[in-house]
């Protein structure tokens, strides 16, 4: 898999990872949290990774951080950016990187954040790690970025601590943190999970804009598609630690042509859509990742597997392998996916859909 | 926070009055003839009618704890009885307020007493915490940040080793051993500064200290250890780490400053703990602090003296607390005080 | 913490019923082990360690054996004192000491007249007066200033209500000295009935030493010392928990002393350390077993124990000494719960005293008893009554045949009370196995700290109580009346010390016509006879005679120990060697 499958990308990808592997050894074996994940992202363009808990999401974002150094994780693979490979970097070399070229913005900002030092105070000090300024010159430059992210009185709020935010006012902080060194990437881990429903299409706004002022490239994960419908232009799928859909936004979300896709779009709630659609629940657990399942990772919790003749799903891990359309990868055994999805899947979930098609 | 203060303060005194009637209390329910005991081997009932009326155990203990208050209040004057004291005032004792009452068993005030008292159990107690926080948090961190390696196991199996052994024991075996046996260090006993200056103040406080803050010792390796690990896994650590900051900054800016709040708290209560008498140590090594007091007192049956060490005990507990709740609130922001 | 201090606790309470038990007998030294045999000399420093503070260094108030022989030798002189033999007829005799004699008795032993020496000093210069020794006797009566000390005076000196010279009217002081009055350098005692053996209590105690009035502050004066011996106390106050350090005492003239019989007063400088705590007298010994440094000049009155035993071979060996003690332990009969005389006799018969001996810590610790008098008594024998025990095996099949004589049920259901120790717990173990074989059923009822308490109470359920006494003065007055007189111990709440709470009027006669005895002679032999009448009664069986076990550092000289000295070191006679 190369980067020439990259699909929406007009401007040149400047960040690549390739074959991504995070494992853990543990006394009960290795736990291989990504295990081979590859995808592309260019500037100013928003990649969504999606997936439940576990599936390696977070993991694969902390890999790119180099937030595994220091601890017994195995990383392998690559990890491009601009062309140079983080993975090869020198503990020194890649803290310079850190906070500087990507930043994070994590979950929950109350636990994000220190509770013992002030809001200004946390973000001056990413500043100051990367910029030989001094204190004055750094809080006026936090102040401006607080207000840049939309935070009253930014003056006097630099001095507040974070129990003192609001939910939506420590997110529009951790944004503020985040965009402080004007960063080429950065990773948005769930950044509104833990907000309002109102703040959270604030906070997303927000992001959007101030990545088109910064031209920054955005890697968005998040378990939720409707995030990923407004964020994204790329979408990867993961289950198990592994990739298992990636295209465009449009192609993924309008034709997914994996199981597990379906389930997640199913269990999507819609407040415009018929009343009659439901909602389906994916059922069973999570896989194990120190005993994953034989063949396909999914084959235990898969509705469609009477559709794939002989042991194939049970037996045989698919390749991430292109679908009929362009730009859009799958990692499934089902040959034709299309059909059933319209038959099968849609009336369920979107019975106006359905009828249309 | 002033405000706050003065009101943990109205509270502490109410509650030491408290404690000093539940000691008067516990006294007298006792199954002991104190005046007998004070009396001696060949006593009448007379004699001790006579003894039990000098030491005004005669009274019912709420009037007897009722001139112990005036007494805090206005001072008293022993021996109790005016007469005595018109007779012969060569023999008089001036007890000036505040009072804490006059110990018949040692032939001084209590207010004396905890005066000579106090400054070797502080000394002691002062050493034993610099020993055991320095040790204990250096060993902890080491430990946490080199957690399942050969120095971590090594380290917690010391202080596995350190909690095994009872204070008692651990005393003896060095007065035994590295003083007696081994002769590696003089036998200690209590001098005051301005006795023997710094030098000698400390060598000889040195075993007793150690010896006190040793379970502490072990204690705190293993508190700071679950507290740094702890912390080291909290979201604001990754944070910290995300934004680049050297390794050094993340452990001890952000790391330790929440992992070591706890700790204040832990040292301050243990700390005023011991000022009450590090029983155990000082019966052990001998020195004539608030526990060989209390120990001394509690074999005598000499109340005045046991009632003095418990309210200086329980106003040293009261005061640290509340010293602990503001130190609290300047620590971490959280905590407002109300 | 709450257990620890419990426990020190017990152990205090245990130490000080121990030793309050002030003691002027035993000491005949008959076990292992040497003298120091360096010649005496002059000079140098005596370092002296002792694990447990002293009550009080008021001479009214001091009640400690060991401290009422080793300061009469420093500090305090008494108008008698025992002298420093090692034969105990000699060392109950009291000798003159400020007195110019032993003391003149009249009208029956009720009278007592002693005259005082010219020269005699306070270490402040002042000499030592008639009316020093009767304002100091004065004190005893003060009940609510001089608390505790011994006070047998109270009920001797011939005066009614005085409440001591702090508070006396002028009449009631009058009273008083005319009971005790002063001519020139001459005292005169007057008591209410005969006192036989006053001399001798006036050599033991110090109830009757002088004390200058000038520098009484009473209770507040409780560590001050005014010497009149060879040393005096350095900065005049003995600290209790530190001890002091003794010099030579400038205004003390020899010539007024005799110095082979009462103290020999060697080292230039007694350095008397006191460590208060629980381990100091086992640290001591270890300190004695090393010898090093100033230990070598060292001696303690804390007793080697058992563990140390092993430790004492070799070198060692020529610095220890094992004597008999001054003190007694028994057993008592509850007279309430066993009344035939015949199942008291099978208790007695049935003791297995050398397994008791043997569980205690052999024969480095005690001797089997055959009186509760203790050997260093004056009159002390043999109770014919205890002689049919197998030689202290114990004899069950005698017990049996007695019982059966008896016609009593058994097993005999047997409650043995004793304070608990686990050394206690394992000794009263072998009595209750000697008892069981001969058909008792004995349950053992271990209690803890206040077992006198318990002991005293005349309603108790024990059938048999552990006691142990040592003599006040090496005379039978200060054991068998104070122990089985029910007079002055009975009161509604308590049996005293006559824990069997035993009453005999045969008994109770001879104690009275030993008290009017006017001669000591006569005394002695009025209470023996009045032992044998406890024997035929079994009113108490005898355990054992405690043994004491010294060690002494490598230069120090004329280390032994006396029945003056309630053997424990004999201060007057130890030196050190100087270089």
């Amino acid at each position: 898999m190369t980067a020439s499958l990259t699909t929406s990308g007009t401007p040149a990808p400047f960040l690549e990872v390739d074959d991504l592997k995070v494992h853990f050894p543990t006394s009960d074996g290795i736990v291989k949290a990504t295990d081979g994940l590859s995808f592309t992202l260019a500037r100013g363009k928003t990649l969504g990774i999606v997936g439940e808990s576990g599936s390696g999401k977070s993991v694969s974002s902390s890999a790119i951080l180099g937030l595994h150094r220091g601890t017994s994780a195995k990383v392998s693979g690559e990890i491009r950016l601009d062309g140079v490979d983080l993975l090869t970097l020198s503990n020194e070399d890649m803290r310079l990187h850190r906070g500087k070229d990507i930043a994070m913005i994590f979950q929950d900002p109350l636990s994000a954040m220190h509770p013992y030092y002030s809001v200004g105070a946390q973000i001056a000090e990413a500043y100051r790690v990367h910029n030989k300024v001094g204190r004055k010159a750094a809080r006026s430059r936090v102040v401006d970025m607080l207000e840049l992210v939309g935070i009253p009185q930014p003056d006097r709020r630099y001095d507040a601590y974070p129990h003192q935010f609001s939910g939506g006012m420590r997110q529009r902080a951790m944004i503020a943190m985040a965009l402080i060194n004007d960063p080429t990437l950065v990773i948005a881990d769930e950044p509104t999970t833990a907000l309002d429903v109102t703040v959270q299409a604030q906070i997303l706004d927000l992001l959007g804009n101030l990545q088109k002022e910064f031209n920054t490239g955005v890697i968005i994960i998040t378990h939720d598609l409707g995030v990923v419908a407004e964020m994204a232009d790329d979408v990867l799928v993961m289950y198990g630690g592994r990739a298992v859909e990636y295209g465009p936004c449009n192609e993924v979300l309008t034709h997914p042509e994996m199981p597990y896709t379906w389930g997640l779009l199913s269990s999507v709630p819609n407040l415009t859509a018929d009343t009659n659609a439901r909602m389906v629940p994916i059922p069973g657990n999570p896989p194990s990742l120190l005993n994953p399942p034989t063949g396909c990772a999914f084959h235990p919790r898969c509705g469609f597997r009477d559709e794939v003749p002989g042991q194939l799903c049970t037996t045989v891990l698919p390749d991430l392998e292109a679908s009929a359309r362009p730009g859009h990868l799958k990692r499934c055994h089902l040959a034709n996916p299309d059909r059933i999805y319209e038959i099968k899947v849609l009336p369920e979930i979107a019975p106006e859909l359905a009828k249309e098609a | 926070m002033w405000a706050y203060a003065a009101r943990r303060c109205v509270i502490g005194v109410v509650l030491l009055l408290t404690l000093t009637l539940v000691t008067f209390m516990l006294f007298f329910a006792a199954p002991v003839n104190q005046a007998r005991l004070a009396c001696g081997k060949i006593c009448n009932e007379q004699q001790i009618a006579v003894t039990e009326k000098a030491l005004g155990y005669d009274k019912p203990f709420y009037a007897q704890w009722g001139s112990f208050v005036r007494g805090v209040v206005e001072g008293r004057k022993y021996p109790l009885d005016p007469e005595l004291r018109a007779a012969a005032p060569e023999i008089v004792t001036d007890c000036t307020a505040p009072c804490l009452g006059y110990s018949q068993f040692n032939a001084k005030t209590v207010n004396e007493l905890l005066t000579e008292a106090a400054p070797v159990t502080i000394s002691l107690a002062v050493l034993a915490v610099v020993i055991w926080l320095f040790f204990g948090v250096l060993l902890g961190i080491m430990s946490a940040i080199t957690k399942g390696s050969i120095i971590d196991r090594g380290i917690v199996g010391l202080t596995l080793i350190a909690f095994a052994f009872p204070t008692f024991f651990i005393a003896v075996f060095f007065l035994k051993y590295v003083v007696v046996k081994w002769g590696l260090l003089a036998y200690p006993a209590y001098t005051p500064i301005a006795e023997g200056g710094v030098g000698a103040w400390f060598g000889n406080l040195f075993l007793p200290s150690f010896t006190l803050a040793l379970v502490f010792l072990a204690s705190y390796v293993r508190i700071t250890r679950a507290f740094v690990l702890e912390s080291l896994s909290e979201d604001y650590i990754r944070t910290a780490r995300a934004k680049g900051l050297k390794g050094r900054t993340v452990l001890f800016k952000h790391g330790l400053r929440a992992a070591l709040t706890p700790l204040v708290t832990m040292t301050g209560l243990d700390f005023a703990g011991l000022l009450g008498g590090a029983i155990i140590t000082e019966r052990v090594f001998a020195y004539p602090g608030l526990g060989s007091l209390t120990v001394d007192a509690s074999n005598a049956w000499d109340l005045p003296t046991i009632i003095g060490v418990v309210l200086v005990a329980g106003a040293f507990v009261i005061l640290m607390n509340i010293i602990v709740d503001i130190a609290y609130a300047f620590i971490d922001p959280r905590v407002r005080l109300g | 913490m709450g257990m620890n201090l419990k426990k020190a606790v017990a152990a205090g309470a245990a130490a000080a019923l121990g030793m309050t038990l002030a003691a002027c007998g035993g000491g005949d030294s008959d076990g292992p082990g040497g003298k120091s045999e360096a010649t005496a000399s002059k000079g140098g420093t005596l370092y002296y360690l002792q694990a447990f503070p002293f009550e009080a260094a008021d001479p009214q108030r001091i009640y400690y054996g060991v401290q009422l022989a080793n300061w009469r030798r420093v500090l305090y002189r008494g108008l008698v004192a025992f002298p420093m033999s090692e034969d105990p007829e000699v060392a109950n005799t009291p000798v003159a000491d400020l007195a110019t004699d032993t003391g003149t008795a009249s009208e029956g032993g009720k009278v007592w007249k002693f005259t005082l020496k010219d020269g005699v000093k306070w270490e402040d210069g002042s000499d030592v007066t008639c009316e020093d020794v009767q304002y100091g006797t004065s004190r005893v009566f003060a009940n609510d200033v001089i608390i505790g000390g011994p006070n047998y005076t109270l009920s001797y000196i011939d005066v009614e209500d005085y409440p001591g010279p702090y508070k006396a009217t002028a009449e009631q002081q009058a009273a008083f000295e005319d009971a005790v009055s002063c001519e020139g350098k001459t005292v005169t005692f007057r008591f209410n009935k005969p006192w036989a053996d006053f001399p001798q209590a006036a050599a033991g105690m110090m109830m009757v030493d002088p004390y200058k009035e000038a520098s009484d502050e009473g209770d507040k004066g409780k560590w001050n010392v005014l010497s009149n011996g060879p040393y005096k106390v350095e900065g005049g106050v003995w600290d209790k928990d530190k001890g002091a350090t003794l010099v030579r005492n400038d205004q003390y003239d020899v010539k007024t002393d005799k110095p082979e019989e009462l103290r020999l007063a060697l080292p230039d400088v007694i350095e008397w350390q006191i460590n208060n705590s629980d381990t100091a007298g086992e640290l001591f010994n270890d300190r004695l077993i090393k010898n090093s440094g100033n230990d070598q000049y060292a001696i303690t009155n804390a007793r080697v124990s058992p563990p140390q035993f092993p430790k004492i071979t070799g070198e060692v060996e020529k610095r220890y000494l094992n004597v008999l003690s001054p003190y007694n332990s028994y057993l008592v009969p509850n007279a309430k719960r066993i009344t035939d005389v015949k199942v008291k006799k099978a208790l007695a018969v049935s003791l297995n005293l050398n397994g008791y001996v043997k569980a205690l810590g052999g024969e480095r610790t005690a001797a089997p008893a055959e009186t509760i008098v203790n050997p260093g008594v004056s009159g002390s024998q043999d109770n014919p009554a205890f002689a049919e025990d197998n030689n202290n095996d114990g004899d069950p099949a005698a017990a049996k045949a007695l019982l059966a004589e008896a016609g009593v049920k058994t097993p005999y259901p047997i409650k043995l009370s004793y304070p608990k120790t686990p050394t206690a717990d394992k000794a009263m173990a072998i009595i209750k196995e000697g008892w069981d074989a001969a058909g008792f059923k004995v349950t053992l009822d271990g209690l803890q700290d206040t077992y006198y308490d318990v002991a005293a109470t005349p309603n108790k359920d024990s059938d048999v109580l552990w006691a142990g006494w040592g003599a006040d003065w090496p005379s039978m007055s200060t054991v068998l009346p104070p122990l089985f007189d029910s007079r002055p111990n009975f009161s509604d709440a308590t049996c005293g010390n006559d824990y069997g709470c035993y009453q005999s009027d045969a008994f109770e006669a001879l104690v009275d016509e030993s008290a009017n005895a006017s001669t000591v002679e006569d005394q002695v032999a009025k209470l023996q006879d009045a032992d044998k009448v406890l024997g035929e009664e079994f009113a108490y069986m005898p355990l054992e005679i405690t043994k004491f076990n010294w060690l002494f550092g490598s230069k120090v000289t004329g280390f032994t120990t006396t029945a003056a000295s309630s053997a424990y070191p004999e201060l007057g006679l130890i030196g050190v060697e100087t270089k």
